[in-house]
Formats: structure tokens, sequence, C-alpha cells
């Protein structure tokens, strides 16, 4: 081998490159085969064949029964969206990522710009917001339930919950958050609460980053220009951290379409109150659609799901080179 | 607008956090600006020139002492209220904006009675522009100027408001050589044009000395000497500021003043007033003080002879020199004699001839008359 | 050039120190009465998991609700460990766990090896096609995967019961197996080590596993470790695919066994003491990571924006 390589080097300096080449084209395939043959089975198989599925009318799972063939089409697209159940799972997940996403950005840059500005208590205060950041959403969904939820019925209700009593004390009158019957805006309500609380620490977290690696110098020289503390965060900060601000919207509109967790851990796997389904999302739809062998229109919803990101992203991506600045 | 440091102080906690003792990064200040003139605050890197600059700004407060701007104490003045223009050492103009809107962005912030028309506005920042003759690169981001240009909107972002002091920091220390000699002619002109008060820090003495009206030189936080640049150079206060001022720098030598006569080595180079006390003393001779001389009094063993054009630059040895090499600048036309083993002779220049204490430092002035020769 | 010459007006200093005061004062007490309140709201659930989980039933379903138990029960505890039956849990967890993370660690360790110092014919076509599955939500993926695993094959009319490994734990480990994003982070990692090592232990005569072995993976230990905390977490946090795959008693996972145990008690009512008893023990774990071992997290997960 060192022969080899002294040898080769005394022809062309590239040699020493080229020798490792030849023998490491089969070793690295070895390497890598693992990882390979998993992914060949479990990412890029499933990748096509969602495809055919979808493109299957009212595939089921199995090849052929009884001999009879899957046509190719598009029913089950048709069939999807069709479907009472689907259109209210697009309206959910449109609706709790046009309400999460605004506000928990909003919220976390005020915050990230106000933990950047002080001295005294600022790394305490910084790890306070990092907490909810490592969570099981499911298990803190159960707490947003319990502090929603109302124990007992009618006249024997002993506890509104405690969100009911704190609200109870601006002298707003007691609402079914959560408990069977309650009304689908109030679910909303708890959903986008519970979702942007969870989603503000990832987001302090970026833009915290962001701020902090601004020079200083262009608030010094703001400063010296006399330019109010106001214009100076819609004109300097702003557009300095509009890359990590651009980040952060595209990855929670990203998270906001797949939101099903959260839900699951608020109403249990019935998807609201009473298991009554109503919300449901478009990740709970596909997962619904497969234990009943209705693989078909699973995959097809998971289609429409995947364009939907893919379309939020390429808006995004356009609107942020128009209004990201560097 | 004349500017008044009085005994300013200013310290900071210490890094180390064990110790409680402070670093003094600057110490009791005190001395005047005049109105329109271009001042370079020069010294070594951490001798607290800098933290001067932000305290005139007002980025940063003194721990003690006032800072006046004609008769208004600014000393607890936020820096917007100040009327200064700064120009930082790596320009900061904001990256997401054109120059247009670099150059706009103070104009825009006034409030009040101040506040301007639009027209008004694109006009002054356009004049500001002219002035520092980047008036044709309007639409273009910091990126895509270079490094002298980015320079010159930083000027004219600063000089758009019209401030009662211009600020600049370390402004030519990120250009290249080239550069740097165009664009201190450059700043010169613009102060003249404007007559702002400008006040500049630097730690290269030839950028200072070349377009100061005025130099303030530091060192540790206390100022060594203040006065018009030549001045200085001719007449140092003590051995720092002889070694910080002149290129090449000053040649020094550990001498002895006995009986009126000053010694370096064995050889009695210079006559000196009786009122000189004998003892051991440091002396400073600058380069340009060499008389090449076959008799003499001083004397030295030629290492080379560099023939620079014009001057020639004699490299030799001395055994009470203090650096390895003595070097001396001459005309070249003047034949260089050399003697046995190589030795060179001169006389030397009695005004480029600085006596100090061994011990302090502090200038022993030996000869009032030579006051006279200055320019 | 006049009118750049001093035209400024003076101003009146003291009126001026006196605004600037009180506009710093007022500055200050809303941003930190913002962040406190924020602090608060953020707080606030995990201070009431954690209290509720010491009251009694009693005092939980109290009409005026206590922020402060009036005698500390320990009992909803074991009442939680007892209904949920969290030692199992914590048990299928912790070895689900465990046997990923080793076996996942081995298939990233050996693949961003290759990418990294490897070169070889079709390095960049596998290696984007690999970054383009990152587009993919995992929803794409589900679908197909839980058909295979149950046995179900393509072109096979029949359920192939050999192939239906559904409720084993080899369904909950195999799928998730590779993770294209942690091959991507420990192949940055392995590629900021200089290449000139790599050379000079080839002159040596060393072989490629060893100094893979001796070298890189020393010089990786932080991203080793931030992999490793991150597959923890998911199989602690993975709830959608074994539910859909193992959820019987003998291998359900910890998210699974709390959503899905019933803390309703002889009367149908919800004993929610216990339940937070028992929402505290599964986020304690998740708190310590938090504290101990938070940078290792936020360097991986501020790259990929993936919530842990």
């Amino acid at each position: 081998m060192n022969n080899a390589v002294t040898i080769k080097k005394q022809k062309k300096p590239k040699a020493v490159k080229d020798n490792f080449e030849s023998s490491s084209n089969f070793k690295a395939w070895l390497y890598l085969s693992p990882a390979l043959i998993l992914l060949i089975i479990f990412s890029f198989y499933p990748l096509i064949n969602t495809f055919r599925m979808a493109f299957l009318n009212g595939y089921n799972g199995l090849a052929i029964v009884g001999g009879e063939k899957f046509t190719i089409g598009i029913e089950n697209f048709k069939t999807v969206i069709n479907y009472v159940d689907f259109k209210l799972c697009l309206k959910n997940t449109l609706l709790l990522c046009v309400v999460t996403v605004p506000i928990s950005t909003t919220l976390a840059l005020l915050i990230a710009v106000a933990l950047n500005s002080i001295k005294p208590l600022q790394k305490f205060l910084q790890t306070v917001f990092f907490l909810p950041y490592v969570t099981n959403s499911i298990a803190i969904g159960m707490v947003f339930n319990a502090m929603f939820t109302r124990v007992g019925l009618g006249d024997l209700i002993q506890t509104q919950g405690i969100i009911n009593n704190i609200i109870g004390i601006f002298g707003i009158e007691p609402i079914n958050f959560v408990n069977v019957g309650s009304s689908w805006g109030a679910n909303m309500f708890v959903v986008c609460t519970y979702i942007i609380w969870n989603a503000i620490p990832f987001k302090i977290l970026v833009l915290l980053g962001g701020l902090q690696n601004v020079n200083k110098q262009y608030y010094e020289a703001a400063k010296i220009d006399g330019t109010s503390k106001i214009r100076t965060f819609f004109r300097i900060t702003i557009p300095l951290v509009s890359p990590m601000l651009a980040y952060v919207i595209i990855t929670s509109f990203i998270g906001g379409f797949k939101e099903y967790s959260s839900i699951v851990g608020i109403f249990g796997d019935g998807m609201g109150p009473g298991s009554n389904g109503q919300m449901n999302t478009l990740v709970g739809y596909v997962y619904n659609m497969l234990p009943k062998s209705n693989s078909g229109n699973a995959s097809a919803a998971s289609l429409i799901l995947f364009g939907i990101i893919l379309i939020v992203t390429a808006i995004n991506g356009y609107v942020s080179k128009k209004k990201v600045h560097y | 607008m004349r500017i008044i440091l009085q005994n300013l102080t200013k310290t900071f906690p210490s890094r180390n956090k064990k110790s409680n003792e402070e670093v003094v990064a600057v110490k009791d200040l005190d001395f005047e600006i005049p109105d329109g003139k271009l001042i370079g605050l020069l010294g070594p890197s951490g001798c607290g020139k800098s933290t001067t600059l932000y305290m005139i700004c007002g980025l940063q407060k003194p721990t003690s002492g006032r800072i006046f701007f004609g008769d208004n104490d600014v000393t607890s003045l936020e820096p917007e209220h100040r009327g200064v223009g700064l120009v930082f050492q790596n320009y900061a103009l904001y990256p997401h904006l054109t120059v247009k809107q670099n150059i706009l962005f103070p104009l825009q912030n006034l409030k009040g009675a101040d506040k301007l028309t639009k027209e008004e506005m694109l006009d002054r920042a356009q004049k500001a522009a002219d002035l520092v003759q980047i008036g044709e690169l309007m639409d273009r981001k910091p990126s895509e100027l270079s490094g002298g240009q980015q320079q010159r909107v930083a000027i004219a972002r600063a000089l758009v408001k019209t401030p009662r002091v211009l600020l600049l920091d370390e402004p030519l220390s990120n250009l290249d050589a080239r550069l740097r000699l165009q664009t201190r002619e450059e700043i010169k002109r613009i102060q003249r044009e404007t007559k702002v008060t400008t006040v500049f820090v630097t730690h290269d003495q030839e950028e200072a000395m070349s377009i100061s009206d005025m130099i303030v030189v530091m060192k540790e936080g206390v100022v060594q000497q203040i006065g018009q640049p030549q001045n200085v150079y001719d007449d140092p206060d003590n051995l720092f500021v002889a070694q910080f001022l002149g290129t090449p720098p000053i040649n020094t030598f550990d001498g002895v003043v006995a009986g009126g006569t000053l010694f370096i080595g064995d050889d009695a180079v210079l006559d000196v007033p009786a009122s000189v006390p004998d003892g051991p003393v440091s002396v400073g001779i600058r380069p340009e003080g060499f008389i090449p001389d076959e008799n003499g009094r001083f004397s030295g063993k030629l290492v080379n002879i560099e023939v620079m054009g014009r001057d020639c630059s004699v490299v030799f040895t001395n055994d009470s020199s203090r650096k390895p090499n003595v070097r001396a600048i001459v005309d070249s036309d003047i034949q260089i004699i050399r003697g046995a083993d190589n030795t060179v002779r001169f006389d030397l220049k009695k005004n480029k001839v600085f006596i100090f204490n061994a011990e302090t430092g502090e200038r022993i002035r030996f000869d009032d008359s030579d006051k006279s020769v200055r320019v | 050039m006049a009118e750049f010459n001093n035209a400024v007006k003076e101003v009146n200093v003291e009126s001026v120190k006196a605004s600037q005061r009180t506009s710093k004062i007022i500055r200050y007490t809303i941003t930190y009465l913002f962040l406190g309140i924020m602090a608060i709201i953020v707080i606030f659930p995990f201070y009431w998991m954690i209290i509720s989980s010491f009251k009694t039933m009693d005092e939980y379903r109290a009409n005026v609700p206590t922020l402060w138990p009036q005698n500390f029960v320990f009992e909803n505890f074991t009442t939680a460990f007892s209904k949920a039956n969290l030692l199992d849990l914590f048990k299928h967890t912790l070895y689900v766990g465990l046997v990923s993370t080793v076996l996942s660690l081995i298939v990233t360790i050996l693949s961003a090896f290759a990418f990294a110092r490897l070169n070889f014919k079709g390095k960049n076509l596998v290696f984007g096609l690999l970054m383009a599955t990152m587009m993919v939500p995992g929803e794409l993926y589900t679908i197909t995967n839980y058909l295979t695993v149950s046995g179900r094959l393509p072109f096979i009319s029949e359920p192939v019961e050999a192939f239906d490994i559904t409720n084993t734990f080899a369904v909950l480990i195999f799928p998730m197996l590779v993770s294209v994003f942690y091959i991507y982070l420990l192949r940055q990692t392995f590629m900021q080590i200089p290449n000139e090592l790599y050379l000079a232990a080839k002159v040596d005569g060393t072989s490629d596993f060893k100094y893979l072995w001796k070298v890189m993976l020393p010089l990786s230990v932080s991203t080793i470790i931030t992999i490793t905390i991150l597959k923890m977490m998911g199989a602690w946090n993975a709830y959608i695919w074994p539910r859909l795959v193992a959820n019987d008693a003998a291998h359900q996972l910890i998210t699974n066994g709390l959503r899905g145990a019933s803390f309703t008690d002889e009367f149908g009512e919800t004993n929610y003491p216990a339940q937070m008893a028992a929402v505290t023990i599964v986020s304690i774990p998740l708190f310590l990571v938090f504290v101990f071992l938070r940078k290792y997290i936020m360097r991986g997960v501020s790259r990929s924006g993936i919530k842990g």
C-alpha cells in the first residue's frame, strides 16, 4: 500500500487521491449499505408506492382482490376532496396555521427583543422561556386539557377549571372549553393557545440568536442619529433578523400543517370533545384512513398535504426572496 | 463647536471576577478642542483613545469629570441630543439599505420643527453624497461598494444631519495602503470645506501627523502631550512621545551628563548648559539629526547604507544604543567616509537631540533657543 | 458648504436630561412587566401540573382553586404507576430507545464517514437523494410502511403472515432507524476534521476503520451525544407510529400508555391529580435533559427546525 502510493505519486501529484478512490469505491458502498437498505425499504419504496396507491382508484392496500384489478385514475382524490370530514380537517388545519403562526412569531420576536435589551435577570428569564422547548406534546396537552376542563355535569359542576376561574376574575362567565358539548370555536381557542405556547421557545431561541449576532454598532449608529426605539425596531432590527424570521415562519407553517399530536394530547385520538372529531386535522385524517384499509384515499390525502406544504414553502421562499434583505 | 473635557476619567470593572480592581481606561483627561479644527487622538492600542471618542459622542458615560460642547454641559446627555456624527471603524452601514437610504436615515429621524420635507431630505442627502464624491453610487447596497466608498458613505451619513462635531474611529484602518493615503487627504478636504470640529482616533502616527491641526498623544489612559503635530515632533515632552512620533523612529541611547557635557559611551557628543544636572540620562536622536563628518564627535560602526533616492539611510551600531542598530537619514549626495574598522563619525544637530530623565522619561530641556527653530 | 457648518440650535440640557430619565424608567418597567407576565404564562402549565399532582381529589375539585396544596398527597404517584402501568411502559421505552440509539449510531456513523471521507462514483447523487427526503413529510412514508409491516406487500393479494411484524419491538425500531438528518449532522462534523489527518493516517498505513474509530469519533463526541439525546427523546415522545403498529400491552411505549391510560375511578370520574402525577413523571426525564444537556439539543434542533 505504502509502496503503491509513492510510486504513483511520482507520476502525478493527484495520484494519492486516485489510489484511495479505486480501493474505496466498494468500501464506501459497504459502509452505506445498512442505511441505504433501510432507506430503500422504509423511505424510497413508500414514496413511490404512495403515488401508486393514490392513483389506483379505490385501492385498499392489497394488490388484487378476487382477480379484480384497480384502474388508474384520480378517483381517490375526488373522494377525499368531496368527503365532509376532509373539508373540516382542511379548515381546521388552515385556520390553526393562520392563527398560530403570526401570533407565536410576533410574541416570540417581542420576547426575544425584550430579552436582548435587558441585563439583570436575562439568563434566568432565558431559561424560563426555553422551558417548554423540550416537552412531550401529548403529556403537556393533557395538562392543558386539565386546565381548561370542568369537573362534573350541569348543576353538579364542582370546578370550572383553573382557566375559567382566572377569567372569572375579570367577570367573564365560565366557558365550556373542552368538555362534551363544547363548541368548535372554544376547542379551536384551546388548541391554538397550546400550539402557540408550545411553539414560542424554539422561535425565541432562533430569533434571540439572530439578534445577538447583530453588530452592536448598527444600534450605536442609530442611537447617535437619534433614531427612536420604534423606528430602530422596524427599520434596523427586523430587516437584520429577517433571515431568521423567514426560517421560523416557514418551519412553523410546515409544523402547523402537520399538526396532530397537540390535539391528541388535549382531546385524545377522538380528535374532539367526546371523540366527535371536530378538531381533526389533515394528518389526523390520513391516520384515520389507515386502519380502515383506505390506503388509496389516505395516500391521496397525504399527497394533498404534501402539495399544500410545497406550495406554502414556495410562497414563503418567494416572499422572503423579496423581503429578506441578505 | 468648542469641546472641553474636564478631568474626564473612565474606569471599567475588572474582567477578572475575583479581583475587585478596576481597569482605568482614561484618567483625568483635561483639554480643550478648539472650534473648527481637525484633531487626532493618537496612541498605541489600549491607550484609551477610543474610549475618549465614545465619551465625547455619548455612547459611554464618564465615571467622573465633565464634557462641555461650547457652554453646554453634555456629560449626561444621550448621544442623540448631542448633535454628533460618528463614523465607525468598520463603517456600520446598514447592509439592507441602499447608499441613499443610509444617508437619508438620520434625516428621517428628525421630529417636530426640525422635520424636513421629502425634497429637502433628498437635496441634503445628494449634497452630502456629492461632498464625499459618491453622488453617482446612491442606489447601490453597501456590499456592492469598495472599502473606500463605504468609508465615504459613512462620512456622508455622519455629515448629512449637520453635526456640531464629527467623530471618526480609526477611519483608515480598514483600507489598503494606497487608499489610505488618498482617503486621508479626502478627510482633510472635507473637514476644511465643512469647517466642522472633527476628532479622529488613530494608532498610526504618520496618519495623525499628516492631517491633524492638533494631536493628542495618549498612553495608558493619560494624555502625554497636546499640540500641533510639528511642535510635538520637534519638542516632545517625554521619551514615549519622542519614540511614538516619527518614521523611522527616534534612536535612543543610554547617556551620561557630566560637567556640562553629554556623553554617549566614551564620546562627548554635545555641550549642554550647566542647568542640566549631572547623572545618567536617556538620549533620543532623530535619524535626521546626524551630520556625517569624519571629525564628528559621535562614532559608530557601519553596518549598511541603504540608498532611497533623495536620501540614504546609514545603519550603524553603537554600544550605548538601546536597539541593535542606529539609523541615520542623510542626504544621498554626502559622501560617507569610513574609518578604520568601518568606523563612521557624525556631528549632531542640537535641536534633534533630546535628553530625558533616565527614570521618569521626562524631558530635560536644555536649550530654549532652539524653540525658535520651530516652524 | 456652509450648510454643514454648525447649524444646530442649542438644546435645553436640563429638560432633555429629565425626559431622558423618565423615558428610560418607563421603558424598563414595560420591558420587565411584559417579560414577567409572559414568563408566568409560560411556566403556569408546569406549575399547575406539579401542584395538581400533590392535591387530593377533593381539593382539586374545589370550587375555589388553590394555588398551593393544603396538604401534600404522594398517593397520586403510586396510583399513577398502577393505573397507567408506568413501570412497564418505562421498560419498553428504555429498551426501544437504547436499542434504536445504538443501531442508529452505527448506521449513521458508517454512512457519514462514507459521505465525508470516501470518494466513490455516485456519491453526490446518493447524497442529494438523501437530502431530498428531508423535504418530504413523514406521513407520506407512514401509509406504505404501515402496510409493509403488517405483511401487506405489493402485488400479493393476501397479507403475508410471516412478514407481519406488528406488535413487536422490531417494528418500533427498524422503520425509524435511519435519519437522514443525523447523517447530515455527523457528516458536517466529520468534514470539519482536516483532510491532512486522514492522508497522514493513510500514509502510516492506518485502515479506514481504525481511523474512524481512533480519530474521527473522539473528535465528534458532542455531535454523537446530540444524536443520542435526540434519538432517546424520540422514543420517549413517539406517539403516532407506535399507536398504529404496536399498541398492545406488551410493547406499548410511554406516551401511548399515558394517553391511553384510564384515570377514571369507579364513579366514572377522572382522577385528575393521578393523571397529573403521571404526566409529571413522564415530564421529569425531559426536564432533566433540558437542565443538564440543553446545549446538545439546541445544537441539533436549531439547525433542523424539528422540535425535540
